[in-house]
């Protein structure tokens, strides 16, 4: 799908031409929006840094291995392939930690076979839930529990319902 | 948040101490390490993304798009906000398109708002519908099957779109029958 490479090279193009026809002064504007871009980063990295410290210790302490081994029965009764339980268990905390799992898969089982493609689509349809979590709460007193629970939960079955599509489709 | 953090490092902390006391602090160390790079690469980003929106908002095309949506935006979210649910528009906007790091700056800048007018509801859904990806075209996980010699890369497309349109709406219908009873 090469023409998919061609979306953001249009979005610029077609905007910058629309500005000039409403005459707006591009480079100062432009300019005046990358200001944001420093202090944007600085007021994320504290929770960003504790997340990804957090999901490090999930990962290398071993923890992720022996909550995959538990929860990889209960995965399977649902349909979703007990190979992929680790990738589903990652997910959440970190987008990287989950590429890293999905390259192991194709390499183990082929990015062809039914796991890897029930893994692709439980990559693709899930979002790294804490990780979005930390950075767009960055800073507010609230309660975080329910929106999280919701998240979490509809990712779940995004994930079920993939696996499931995936023998058909 | 604050459980889950104690509760994963404490447990974290006893398995280090059985096992192999010596990799605590490498564990956690890389874990900044990657907070350090991950957030040059985010920087990186935003410089791009932020001129964009900042071209977007002066040439008049947010106000535009913002009106537009704003019916509909205004039902989803529960708020007369102009300049918030602008944001939010352009935030889910960027999400369906996968522009990546696009929506980062935006949905933060909307969540800012919607927290400052005491709207829970809106923060929360706004951010079950960026926890449960938006996105139309799965590129990275196409990309990387490609590049692990898939035959037919594309052919998870419709299955994960499937699955991620569901999971959307399941979760942005949760938000909104559990969020009636504390509206603000």
């Amino acid at each position: 799908m090469p023409y998919i490479a061609l979306i953001i090279p249009l979005l610029f193009a077609a905007l910058f031409a629309f500005a000039l026809f409403k005459k707006v002064r591009l480079y100062d504007c432009f300019t005046e929006g990358v200001k944001g871009a420093i202090p944007l980063a600085v007021s994320l990295f504290p929770y960003l840094a504790v997340v990804l410290i957090l999901s490090e210790l999930f990962e290398q302490s071993g923890l992720s291995q022996a909550l995959t081994a538990l929860i990889a029965p209960a995965l399977n009764a649902l349909g979703i392939p007990p190979e992929i339980a680790k990738l589903v268990l990652i997910k959440p905390f970190s987008g990287s930690g989950a590429t890293a799992v999905l390259s192991e898969l194709f390499a183990a089982y082929g990015a062809d076979s039914y796991i890897a493609r029930c893994a692709c689509v439980a990559f693709g349809s899930s979002e790294t839930v804490f990780y979005v979590s930390a950075v767009y709460f960055a800073g507010h007193k609230k309660k975080l529990l329910r929106p999280i629970v919701i998240a979490l939960a509809a990712n779940f079955l995004s994930v079920v319902l993939g696996c499931f599509l995936c023998r058909f489709l | 948040m604050n459980a889950i953090f104690a509760a994963i490092f404490l447990a974290a902390a006893v398995i280090f101490c059985i096992c192999d006391p010596a990799e605590f602090l490498p564990a956690m160390l890389t874990g900044g390490e990657r907070a350090a790079t991950l957030t040059l690469t985010l920087l990186a980003s935003y410089c791009v993304w932020l001129g964009f929106f900042k071209v977007m908002e002066q040439s008049g095309l947010s106000a535009m798009l913002s009106r537009r949506l704003y019916p509909l935006s205004r039902r989803l979210f529960r708020s007369d906000d102009q300049s918030a649910l602008s944001d939010a528009c352009q935030n889910i906007a960027a999400n369906l398109l996968g522009l990546p790091g696009a929506p980062t700056p935006l949905g933060v800048a909307a969540t800012g708002k919607f927290l400052a007018a005491n709207n829970n509801y809106a923060a929360d859904m706004l951010f079950v519908l960026n926890a449960t990806s938006l996105q139309l075209l799965p590129t990275t996980v196409i990309a990387l099957r490609a590049a692990a010699g898939s035959a037919n890369a594309a052919d998870i497309l419709l299955p994960t779109l499937l699955a991620t349109l569901l999971s959307t709406l399941i979760g942005a219908g949760l938000v909104a029958l559990t969020g009636r009873k504390c509206r603000t």
